[in-house]
């Protein structure tokens, strides 16, 4: 009764590159976007290094052909380069997007404009240039200004489940798909670095000053990041009718809660566990039909040995080769799900598996390690891709080849 | 002067109940030696993460790992020893 | 049978600027606001929220949390099968409180209380982890269609398991920070008004208004039922009236009702000149035979204030009985109360339907 869920277009900026083929070459080459911040202004520029998307707003309203008073968070202009290459790979008409879905995820919104402006904003008797971004501390403003922007009508949504948000975009557009209330579902989150952003996770005390070390018994915390990337979402059906060609296939998915702590997760990995197991079932696969996890990753102490503990938990003995592609991205929070769901729709189109960079040291409480160089001709059939995020929330997506 | 051990006890208790909003839950027999962790009081890491910030900002003491902290927080008098021993701004 | 499947709402817990909290009792007596913002009528938070959990809560969430509790009792369930919450701006006052230290202290010694319950999904996690809630988890974000998402999302899975229970909510905060940015924007009102005459006004603007309801979902009936939700359909950014009309008459058509089905209509008018606009003439059209409801003088504007309208249309149905204060021509009374229409606006842009109807 229920359709099946095919990919046929994505769209992706991150530090790699800003778009899908550069961000595939850095992957293949090594090159992490991690470095000293240079377009965020913060105190913090020097010492907390991210993976920082090198390209400035003015650049980003230019590529797009945006006039640059009209408004758009950097979230938004992220947002909306990798949106315009993901209608742009499916080849979408404009019926076609009109009559899309659109969920995007966010954790910050419009935040960075916000803070810059906060003082003017704050006082109803100032007028100037600020007064665009006078609603960005909503976060489903980006969402409503990316629909308006490409002409998408039919449904919207926004999503903020913290890190694991646009993992869970991918999941509701699939619902929405195979209870056929959408053919189309364009899925995926944007993210920008903010002040805000960065000196919340340092009071929190788990970021590096280092670059990460996911999986590493020395890590030491994670590296933030920013981006952007959507995924094409389409029935079945939709496929038939319009001839595209699909990439991949989302087969199955989990969301659960961890129910164990507000910003940490379980030690014993149990809502990782579920997730998982949800997202086999669903698929219809053995633990031993996996060839692939991209690993959340985050090169927290607390989220890779509960992850681990999670995996192990699941794959027992025969735990697949598995990797956090964190080192290359940094964390790039709502958006981490689909950028990361993007990276596994490329190694299942290219047969590979990407590293884990900086991995040096075995975690002793773990009997497993991750791949730490490129695999070529991996063989790949069935990829998961895990998300979790504060709250207690934890995702997994199993994308398939076709 | 330099303050005493026992007078950063009466001055952390004081601070600890305003930051951490203790008032309505402090149980029976609480005092210095009680821990504030775990069994005893009962605080969590995000509390540790908030005396983390009181002892730099009150006593210029800057921790750089949270798990330093366990020993440091573990009651409010080993508090007020390290404050003794490590703050030239008492 | 129809085909259609049919949602029953089976516990209500609701905390509004109006004395909402206590279930038995139904708007009987009203609180008045004598300026522009209206805020949550709250109980004794100690009844609901275990000491140790209060002591680092911020209102927001103690409010959610006691409107989740309270459903969670009243539908008799002690862990739903999931948890889903909707929201237009989350917790901002917490959020302004992290950038205001932020920026105060140029960034340092900051503390992390704030920055981890400015998180969207704090309520919903928090939910989850006070009932060990295990299951699915989600947070919607999406403005005046937040709590619209969460229906949907939350109807599709009930499909699925109809026999499963969904604790689905939605909440919004007054903040300071909102109205101050937004009153530049003529989202409220400027000149100070009295909440009650809010539809007796003729300029821009609402009033601000928060609360937080949550609402047991099943795709069965228990005893503990209020009524059922027949379907939800939201229209995003329409471009003139008559596409909201067309909207309308599609959505009715698919539930196989017509207009003179409709026992009774809440519309979601704001108060606000400009954006009331299609209410006024749904009210003279589409609906102009059916006795006509409003509510935001209650509660006040807000992104998920639907959901209040939600709680006040199950209410009526429940209790057979509708309250002065919401009657738009007090002087009628409506022949039966069996089916309900909830017509939604946000900003003159988000535009939602909810059909209900008695059990």
């Amino acid at each position: 009764m229920s359709q099946r869920v095919f990919i046929t277009g994505y769209g992706i900026i991150t530090s790699l590159g800003k778009n899908a083929a550069e961000n595939l070459q850095s992957l293949i080459d090594r090159k992490a976007g991690y470095g000293a911040l240079e377009v965020l202004d913060t105190i913090h520029r020097a010492t907390l290094h991210a993976c920082e998307v090198k390209i400035t707003d003015r650049q980003l309203f230019e590529s797009l052909n945006i006039a640059t008073d009209t408004g758009y968070t950097r979230t938004t202009l992220l947002g909306l380069t990798a949106l315009m290459e993901a209608i742009g790979m499916a080849g979408l008409t404009e019926q076609e997007v009109r009559n899309s879905g659109l969920l995007s995820a966010t954790t910050n919104g419009g935040i960075r404009e916000f803070e810059k402006y906060y003082y003017e904003l704050m006082d109803p008797a100032q007028r100037g240039d600020f007064v665009r971004f006078t609603d960005t501390a909503n976060p489903g403003e980006h969402c409503e200004r990316l629909a308006d922007f490409v002409g998408i009508k039919k449904y919207i949504g926004t999503i903020s489940t913290a890190c694991s948000s646009s993992a869970n975009t991918l999941m509701q557009g699939a619902q929405l798909i195979r209870h056929k209330k959408l053919d189309r579902v364009i899925c995926g989150g944007a993210e920008a670095l903010s002040k805000f952003t960065v000196n919340g996770f340092n009071s929190l005390m788990i970021l590096d000053t280092e670059h990460c070390r996911p999986f590493d018994s020395t890590r030491k915390g994670l590296n933030l990041g920013e981006g952007a990337a959507y995924i094409v979402l389409e029935s079945e059906q939709e496929v038939e009718r319009s001839g595209r060609k699909p990439i991949a296939e989302l087969k199955g998915y989990g969301n659960a809660n961890d129910a164990f702590h507000q910003t940490a997760s379980s030690p014993d990995g149990k809502g990782a566990f579920i997730a998982m197991e949800q997202a086999l079932a669903m698929a219809g696969i053995q633990p031993s039909a996996v060839n692939y996890i991209n690993a959340h990753g985050t090169a927290t102490e607390n989220n890779d040995l509960s992850e681990g503990l999670g995996i192990q938990r699941l794959f027992d003995n025969h735990v697949p080769d598995f990797s956090s592609t964190k080192p290359y991205t940094g964390h790039t929070l709502a958006a981490a799900g689909s950028v990361e769901a993007i990276y596994c729709i490329m190694a299942l189109q290219h047969q590979m598996i990407w590293p884990n960079l900086n991995f040096e040291n075995a975690m002793p409480e773990l009997s497993i390690t991750p791949v730490q160089q490129l695999k070529r001709n991996a063989s790949l059939t069935n990829v998961l891709s895990n998300s979790f995020g504060f709250g207690g929330n934890t995702s997994s997506l199993l994308l398939a080849s076709v | 002067m330099k303050k005493t051990v026992d007078e950063l006890v009466v001055e952390l208790r004081a601070e600890l109940i305003k930051q951490l909003n203790l008032e309505d839950m402090l149980p029976e027999g609480f005092n210095e030696n009680t821990p504030l962790f775990g069994e005893g009081l009962g605080l969590d890491s995000i509390d540790s993460l908030e005396l983390v910030v009181l002892l730099d900002k009150n006593y210029g003491i800057k921790l750089k790992d949270p798990k330093e902290g366990r020993h440091v927080f573990y009651t409010i008098r080993t508090m007020a020893e390290y404050i003794h021993q490590n703050s030239d701004r008492i | 049978m129809t085909g259609q499947p049919v949602y029953y709402i089976n516990g209500i817990g609701i905390l509004s600027p109006q004395k909402t909290f206590d279930n038995d009792v139904f708007l009987a007596e009203l609180s008045s606001y004598h300026e522009n913002v209206l805020t949550c009528v709250t109980p004794e938070f100690k009844n609901y929220i275990n000491p140790i959990q209060l002591r680092r809560l911020s209102r927001m969430l103690r409010i959610g949390l006691t409107a989740a509790t309270i459903c969670l009792r009243d539908a008799k369930v002690q862990t739903p099968q999931g948890i889903i919450t909707g929201t237009g701006y989350g917790f901002l006052d917490e959020t302004a409180k992290f950038l205001r230290e932020l920026l105060e202290q140029h960034e340092k010694q900051l503390t992390p209380t704030y920055f981890m319950q400015s998180t969207y999904n704090a309520l919903s996690g928090l939910i989850a982890l006070s009932v060990k809630c295990m299951g699915y988890n989600n947070a919607y974000v999406s403005r005046g269609l937040a709590f619209e998402n969460v229906l949907d999302d939350a109807m599709l899975k009930l499909i699925e398991t109809p026999d499963a229970n969904y604790l689905v909510g939605a909440f919004d905060e007054a903040a300071e920070v909102q109205f101050l940015a937004s009153t530049r924007a003529s989202h409220f009102k400027t000149e100070q008004i009295h909440n009650l005459d809010l539809f007796n006004t003729t300029t821009k603007g609402s009033i601000q208004g928060e609360g937080a309801a949550f609402f047991m979902l099943s795709g069965k009936a228990s005893d503990t039922t209020w009524c059922a939700l027949h379907d939800m359909q939201f229209v995003y950014n329409p471009v003139d009236i008559a596409e909201v009309k067309t909207s309308i008459a599609s959505f009715l058509k698919k539930n196989s009702i017509s207009i003179q089905d409709i026992d009774l209509w809440i519309d979601g008018a704001s108060g606000d000149i400009e954006h009331d606009r299609m209410m006024n003439d749904l009210a003279a059209s589409t609906f102009k035979d059916i006795f006509h409801t409003r509510f935001k003088h209650l509660c006040g504007e807000s992104c998920t204030a639907s959901s209040f309208a939600l709680w006040l249309g199950a209410s009526i149905l429940r209790h057979q009985q509708v309250p002065v204060a919401i009657k738009v021509h007090t002087e009628k009374h409506p022949a039966q109360l069996n089916t309900i229409l909830i017509v939604n606006q946000y900003m003159n842009k988000n535009f939602s339907f909810f059909l209900l109807k008695q059990v």
